[in-house]
């Protein structure tokens, strides 16, 4: 059959089925969402007896949870530790990486090999490995945990090896040398050569590694709980904790905690999202 | 760059958020029945009266507080406020932001930024004190909570901070309706009498009037600890279970209290209203079916009641226990009265912290024990159940007021089996299997007497 | 580069992130390593030096080696699955449909909230809102708990996790169509036989690199699953989904044996190294000849 196609009927007919096909693992994909937010407006009762009800057939609808959330958590406190602690890890990591990363595409000797096959190596040491270790060095021998400075330089480090690995990747396939060394010819130091020729290239893998690595500092639990105990340091998922009793969870005010959390790192998302995807394409056409 | 979009986000985010919140105020929240974290009817406390001595050289100094349980997190920190107003010394009270209190406090002392004071299990005391706790033997307090303290090699290193009780819990409205009778809770003394009673219920209409809990600290800690605790009701006598059964000159299978703790165990899995599938049964699920009278009973403790009241139950409702029943012998203790201990501990950091933030904390601790104020918030903000004799503040609810008043009637026994931190969740999986009817006695009790042999 | 400038260039462009990397990473794993060699339990103050003996530990830990046995299992589904569905969707989305960037954002959304919250959701979705909808409309495969039958519970595992990961790896695989060029998406769009086999022998090849990273990726994250683990089933029901780096964590921590919990997490990331290791070799040597 395949052989007599008209080109275009067939490719309609395939590309209805891939939508109908995207539209159900999609949908299948935001059920959760979709069960966060309808229960984030539900007392715990309907919570408990009904979640999957709608909204419009439980009694007590309301923005409660909300309120509730935002100030138990004391959202903006918490809102601006996160914001501070994620933008300056996230601008720290970004640059160093990009650096070490051009430095190894570039100079292949000894030390670059060795600092490549080791990052590549750590990314599979699972936290739980050097959790103790970590805390009993910075804390117990230069005791300098619970300082938001502290938290940005470990989250600086454990997103390096990624980081470093995404950047060189990238590097290696899209930045031409002939570039650079036309910029030698000119006069360039190899800072400004960098600064000035390498780093607008890298743009597109900027930003997604951006918005991956903003948003795993904006979610981490385990490590700023490891760091952090002031409670004026706590970042944002440190003080939906509150909401987990030892024997119960205070369910709605947990999903609408949750949502607060969320909100600002969706925003930020749409807003990087055109500029990622732009990216890619740009980086395709060369 | 990157920098001013985020400012720019996070500026237009909070411009959009907080006229939302401000409009979201309309529906009220001050008196939110969902919170665990508040009280639902907050007694007022009377500070008028104020006979404590402050030491007045203490003032200015600051101490922390690491709190386990999470349920008087609030109340905690108001009790802070209340006693840095008299004495000048400021508590800050820090929640265990992490599943279990003795990893936050390795890794706090880790840090080399411990708490001065902090409330644990009876389990991490026993292994931190003598390593990192202050030695509280000759502490006044010792007098006044007699048998409630926990020594480690003679010594003393911690205050108990309050009595929890467990058994079955009874909604006694529920079971003299269906019955159309009035319910003696003493009439039942036996595991048949009990049997029966379920039995009369089923017929009611109340078809399964159990519910158990299916986590894994429900039946490795609160039910299986009862085959300790009850050789003879005290806790040497559960201590010497737990030696001979390490020693390995233990039967378990032949030890009487294990089958008979099994058969209580049966009876209430044969009730149990999530007996189609007790491992999908749900903890907030089970306080909402006895409050509205789907079961009649609930095997919990005294730490229910927040759940309780958040689905519907008020202070005049009746709740209460009966005895975890092992037999059909009347006058066995096991079958007439009911676990109390204490669970939660204070202990104080003699490592890190400096003379004066330990008598800082000594103050805070005699405070609670022997300051009218602080012998109110215990009772009435913490609603907490305290072991010293010397408090006269009664328990407001049916369910912390039920095992007060059994304390006092010598109706309860106290025994805590100290068992390894992973008792619970290694023995609480073989409990789960037993439960879901996937195991048999045979293999239960082998896996017990297993874990117990690999003990060192 | 010229190599008089090497030593500077090292300085500049490779120390600041040298220099957190080994502070944060590498020196805390070599201090852990040490610390297996030793009975600390992770509070006392003295810690003597015991050789090998936590890793004798590590081999009596019969429950260790049935979670690695597991975790092994949960792998291989969870990269097949993940990646053969990534690479699906990826595909999908750039043949340039309508509403592609809509989906490409949407897909991505699980990546947005952290795997402990992600767990708690769908705890609840599992345990509530599937057996609500079972009640309520009398499905056998919702009538219990997921979460209450160890294979079904295991199922919720891997679903959750394919859930978790296939965003990313969409992203990644759409950032390599989008990188081969219009004639060979043009040859991959014809439909039929030959399309198929046009996938196969022309875009595969060229799609290597983005495999490579995928498959390193998921493998990596798949053996370290934790969060998910601890907040979606908590090893229930009985112990039953219980991974290795979960056990890890209970040995050390629950267990309080600190050496044989630190020395199972250095045998876990040797298998590991040596797994992803093999991988990169072999999926780089396709790299190579196409």
């Amino acid at each position: 059959m395949q052989q007599t196609t008209v080109g275009g009927t067939k490719k309609k007919m395939a590309d209805a089925l891939a939508m109908a096909g995207l539209i159900i693992i999609f949908a299948a994909y935001m059920f959760p969402f979709l069960m966060v937010v309808i229960n984030s407006l539900k007392q715990k009762r309907d919570i408990i007896k009904s979640p999957f009800s709608w909204l419009f057939t439980i009694k007590g609808l309301s923005f409660d949870n909300f309120v509730k959330a935002f100030t138990q958590m004391e959202f903006l406190n918490a809102f601006k530790n996160s914001l501070i602690v994620t933008v300056s890890a996230t601008a720290l990591v970004t640059l160093f990486a990009a650096m070490l990363a051009y430095y190894i595409v570039r100079h292949k000797n000894w030390i670059s090999n060795l600092t490549f096959a080791l990052m590549v190596a750590s990314m599979i040491i699972p936290f739980q490995a050097i959790m103790i270790p970590l805390v009993s060095i910075y804390g117990g021998t230069l005791n300098i945990l619970n300082h938001r400075i502290t938290l940005i330089f470990m989250h600086t480090g454990f997103s390096m090896a990624m980081s470093v690995f995404m950047f060189h990747g990238f590097i290696n396939g899209n930045i031409p040398i002939a570039l650079e060394e036309a910029a030698y010819i000119d006069g360039c130091t190899h800072s400004q050569t960098f600064f000035k020729i390498v780093f607008p290239l890298l743009k597109p893998i900027i930003s997604t590694m951006v918005i991956l690595n903003a948003l795993a500092f904006w979610n981490d639990f385990l490590l700023p709980s490891l760091v952090l105990t002031d409670k004026e340091l706590l970042t944002l998922p440190l003080s939906t904790y509150s909401f987990y009793g030892t024997y119960s969870a205070d369910y709605g005010t947990i999903m609408a905690g949750l949502l607060l959390c969320v909100i600002p790192i969706l925003i930020l998302y749409m807003v990087l999202q055109k500029q990622i995807i732009n990216g890619v394409v740009a980086g395709a056409v060369k | 760059m990157r920098k001013k979009v985020l400012q720019g986000v996070s500026f237009a985010l909070s411009m959009v958020l907080i006229p939302t919140m401000l409009t979201g105020c309309r529906f009220g929240f001050a008196s939110d029945p969902d919170d665990p974290n508040e009280e639902v009817k907050e007694e007022p406390i009377d500070t008028s009266l104020d006979t404590f001595e402050y030491d007045s050289s203490l003032s200015g100094t600051n101490i922390t507080l690491l709190n386990s349980k999470a349920e008087i997190q609030v109340a905690l920190g108001k009790m802070g406020e209340e006693f840095e107003k008299k004495s000048g010394v400021h508590v800050e009270v820090m929640p265990v932001t992490d599943d279990s209190p003795y990893t936050k406090v390795v890794s706090l002392y880790n840090s080399g930024n411990p708490p001065t004071m902090s409330i644990l299990d009876t389990t991490d005391v026993i292994a931190l004190a003598e390593e990192k706790g202050a030695d509280l033997s000759d502490e006044d307090w010792v007098e006044e909570a007699e048998d409630y303290v926990t020594e480690v090699n003679g010594k003393i290193y911690s205050l108990p901070l309050c009595i929890e009780g467990r058994g079955v819990i009874y909604n006694r409205a529920v079971i003299e309706e269906a019955l159309g009778e009035t319910f003696d809770p003493e009439s039942i003394t036996t595991l048949e009498e009990f049997a029966e009673l379920l039995d009369r219920l089923s017929a009611a209409g109340v078809k399964k009037p159990v519910s158990m809990a299916k986590e894994d600290w429900s039946l490795g800690a609160h039910h299986l600890q009862f085959v300790y605790e009850t050789y003879d009701g005290t806790s040497e006598g559960a201590q010497e279970v737990i030696e001979q059964l390490k020693a390995g000159t233990m039967d378990l299978a032949s030890y009487s209290r294990m089958q008979e703790f099994l058969d209580m165990f049966d009876v209430l899995r044969e009730y149990n209203v999530a007996k189609g599938d007790p491992l999908g049964a749900d903890y907030d699920e089970m306080a909402i079916d006895l409050v509205d009278g789907k079961t009649a009973f609930w095997f919990n403790g005294n730490w229910a009641w927040p759940n309780l009241s958040e689905a519907g139950a008020g202070n005049e409702d009746e709740y209460g226990f009966l005895p975890y029943f092992m037999n059909n012998d009347a006058d066995d203790f096991a079958n007439q009265k009911i676990q109390g201990s204490p669970s939660k501990q204070v202990m104080l950091d003699g490592q890190m912290a400096t003379e004066k933030e330990q008598a800082a904390a000594k103050e805070f601790l005699n405070w609670i024990v022997y300051s009218e104020t602080g012998q109110q918030m215990m009772v009435k903000t913490c609603n907490l159940i305290p072991p010293f004799q010397n408090n006269p503040y009664e328990p407001g609810d049916p369910l912390s007021r039920d095992i007060y008043e059994k304390v006092h009637a010598g109706q309860a026994f106290n025994a805590s089996a100290i068992v390894p931190n992973d008792h619970w969740s290694v023995l609480g999986a073989a409990m789960q299997k037993y439960l879901a009817g996937r195991s048999d006695r045979e293999e239960l009790i082998g896996a017990i007497q297993e874990y117990w042999e690999e003990q060192e | 580069m010229k190599s008089k400038n090497n030593g500077k260039d090292f300085c500049i462009f490779a120390l600041p992130g040298l220099f957190c990397f080994i502070a944060v990473v590498i020196i805390p794993f070599v201090y852990g390593v040490y610390l297996t060699m030793t009975d600390w339990n992770g509070v006392s103050a003295v810690k003597n030096f015991v050789g090998l003996k936590n890793f004798a530990g590590v081999v009596k830990d019969a429950q260790f080696w049935t979670s690695l046995l597991l975790t092994f299992k949960y792998v291989i589904f969870v990269v097949v699955i993940v990646n053969v569905m990534a690479f699906g969707i990826a595909y999908l989305l750039t043949r340039g449909m309508k509403g592609q960037n809509f989906f490409r954002a949407g897909f991505f959304t699980p990546n947005l909230i952290g795997g402990i919250v992600l767990g708690y959701i769908w705890q609840f979705v599992f345990s509530r809102v599937f057996v609500s909808i079972g009640e309520t409309t009398g499905w056998k495969a919702f009538e219990v708990s997921w979460l209450s039958d160890p294979s079904k519970a295991f199922a919720a595992l891997v679903l959750v996790s394919v859930w978790q990961l296939s965003g990313y790896m969409i992203l990644i695989y759409v950032a390599g169509f989008m990188g081969l060029s219009e004639d060979v998406m043009e040859a991959a769009s014809i439909d039929g036989a030959s399309g198929w086999r046009k996938m196969r022998s022309i875009v595969m090849p060229l799609m290597m690199s983005s495999v490579t990273i995928c498959l390193f990726l998921t493998l990596s994250r798949a053996f370290m699953v934790y969060d998910v683990n601890l907040s979606l089933t908590a090893g229930a029901p009985y112990g039953t989904t219980e991974m290795a780096a979960m056990h890890v964590y209970e040995k050390a921590f629950t267990s309080r044996q600190f050496g044989v919990g630190q020395a199972e997490a250095l045998i876990l990331f040797i298998i590991v190294a040596c797994i992803s290791g093999i991988q990169v070799y072999l999926t780089k040597k396709k790299e190579v000849e196409a």
